[in-house]
């Protein structure tokens, strides 16, 4: 079911909007310039080439996030895949009230709780081990100032209760609105600002040597 | 990466409550109650209000450049901004070797929908209407500068023949009309010789134009911007 080449002069077009769809067959490249809200249409109808633009374009910032809310990379990895497909089998019946990002981010959120409450009572901060800073690249292995400080803020997240730690990433680490954040965690934006300042005021007390 | 690489909402000032509130300069934010464990610097400001303004705000509140406590408590989180920033600048993990073990999974679980008829003498022939679909779109994308969005194919009343429903984004740099008559011929053609569908006819509707996509959107390392702020809104 090949289309015929277009004519050249289409091709040599510099009109990004043929670019992807020259000589497509239907991959799912050619889905990369089209809008989360119609890919989610698209998939919910069972298309899974869209859902799959979907999952490429989202999966690091979801991983991101969730390997900052549980601070362990295998547990992060499951909680994300669940929550894709979760997404995928609920996708039919999603209204589109929300954005599907903002979706993502409720659905990976709620995960990462659960998988927190099936964890035993966290031990006390002073015995947890310095945490190894997470993908530093290959720089030679020197711990600059920065990797410690990084470690520092790490350790001081984990003393934060789940949700005030999950206020403060969505909000200082991938730049929610406090609207956004409010509907992620199913609450008012202002439970989320006396959450984001209690996390800051705990931050700051902790990070208080590094000044 | 710097604080200021980060398109945060409350750089347009949206982000903030009490921005009206501003004009006297000290006082708190009317009628919203102090956060558990806030307090109140001597010059009558919540310390809370006085991070978030100093965290979101636009441009430099003229009461905190010039009172001394406030700046104080705005000197309080620059140890926690460094970290943050240096936190921020971390590279993100790759998300690939992920999203393939996702969508493995989400293949694994096949969603067929109802049946259609094949265009077949004996009436014995069907085919999932997901899969039709997803052919019918796949003919559709084949158009330059068209995208199938929805698409729902239904079986006829003398269940031989099917009726297609499909909606589009297209690209604005042609007439409609010419561009959505090349999907119409293009998914005309796949329900008759990739699936075997005798389609009597196919209803089409534009819903939503295709936009330039800025360079480096999609898929850039921050992915959280690229779908979500840039086109949704």
């Amino acid at each position: 079911m090949r289309k015929p080449a277009a004519p050249l002069s289409r091709q040599s077009s510099d009109d990004r909007h043929d670019a992807p769809a020259v000589g497509s067959t239907g991959s799912a490249e050619a889905l990369t310039d089209v809008a989360d809200r119609l890919l989610a249409l698209r998939a919910g109808e069972g298309d899974d080439e869209a859902f799959a633009v979907l999952v490429h374009r989202h999966s690091a910032s979801l991983l991101a996030l969730s390997r900052h809310l549980l601070g362990n990379s295998a547990d992060a990895e499951d909680a994300v895949q669940e929550a894709f497909l979760s997404a995928w089998r609920r996708l039919p019946e999603f209204r589109h009230s929300a954005a599907f990002r903002t979706w993502m981010y409720r659905i990976v959120t709620n995960r990462c709780f659960n998988i927190l409450r099936g964890r035993p009572p966290v031990v006390p901060l002073e015995t947890v081990p310095e945490p190894a800073a997470p993908d530093m690249g290959s720089a030679p292995a020197r711990v600059t100032e920065t990797d410690a400080t990084i470690s520092a803020l790490v350790t001081a997240l984990r003393g934060l209760s789940a949700e005030q730690r999950a206020c403060w990433v969505l909000r200082e680490l991938h730049g929610l609105h406090y609207d956004e954040i409010a509907q992620v965690m199913n609450t008012s934006q202002q439970t989320v600002r006396g959450r984001l300042f209690r996390a800051r005021r705990s931050l700051t007390e902790a990070m208080e040597p590094w000044r | 990466m710097a604080l200021e690489d980060v398109p945060f909402s409350g750089r347009s000032g949206r982000g903030l409550p009490h921005e009206g509130d501003q004009a006297d300069g000290s006082g708190s934010p009317p009628g919203i109650p102090l956060p558990a464990g806030d307090e109140r610097l001597p010059c009558g400001r919540p310390l809370s209000w006085v991070w978030e303004l100093a965290r979101d705000a636009t441009e430099a509140d003229p009461h905190t450049v010039g009172c001394p406590y406030c700046r104080q408590a705005v000197e309080g989180l620059t140890a926690l901004d460094r970290a943050t920033r240096a936190m921020r600048a971390e590279e993100r993990p790759a998300g690939q070797t992920l999203a393939e073990r996702v969508m493995r999974a989400v293949r694994d679980e096949v969603r067929l929908g109802r049946m259609l008829p094949l265009d077949d003498p004996s009436l014995d022939l069907r085919i999932a209407e997901t899969i039709a679909a997803n052919v019918l779109r796949r003919a559709a994308d084949s158009v330059p500068g068209a995208r199938a969005i929805s698409c729902r194919p239904a079986p006829g009343d003398d269940g031989t023949t099917v009726h297609v429903t499909m909606t589009l984004a297209l690209a604005p740099d042609q007439p409609l009309p010419d561009r959505a008559a090349l999907v119409r011929k293009a998914v005309l053609r796949a329900a008759d010789r990739t699936l075997g569908l005798a389609v009597t006819n196919v209803d089409l509707e534009v819903v939503a134009l295709l936009e330039p996509i800025r360079p480096g959107d999609a898929g850039r390392r921050s992915g959280q911007t690229a779908a979500g702020d840039g086109e949704e809104r």
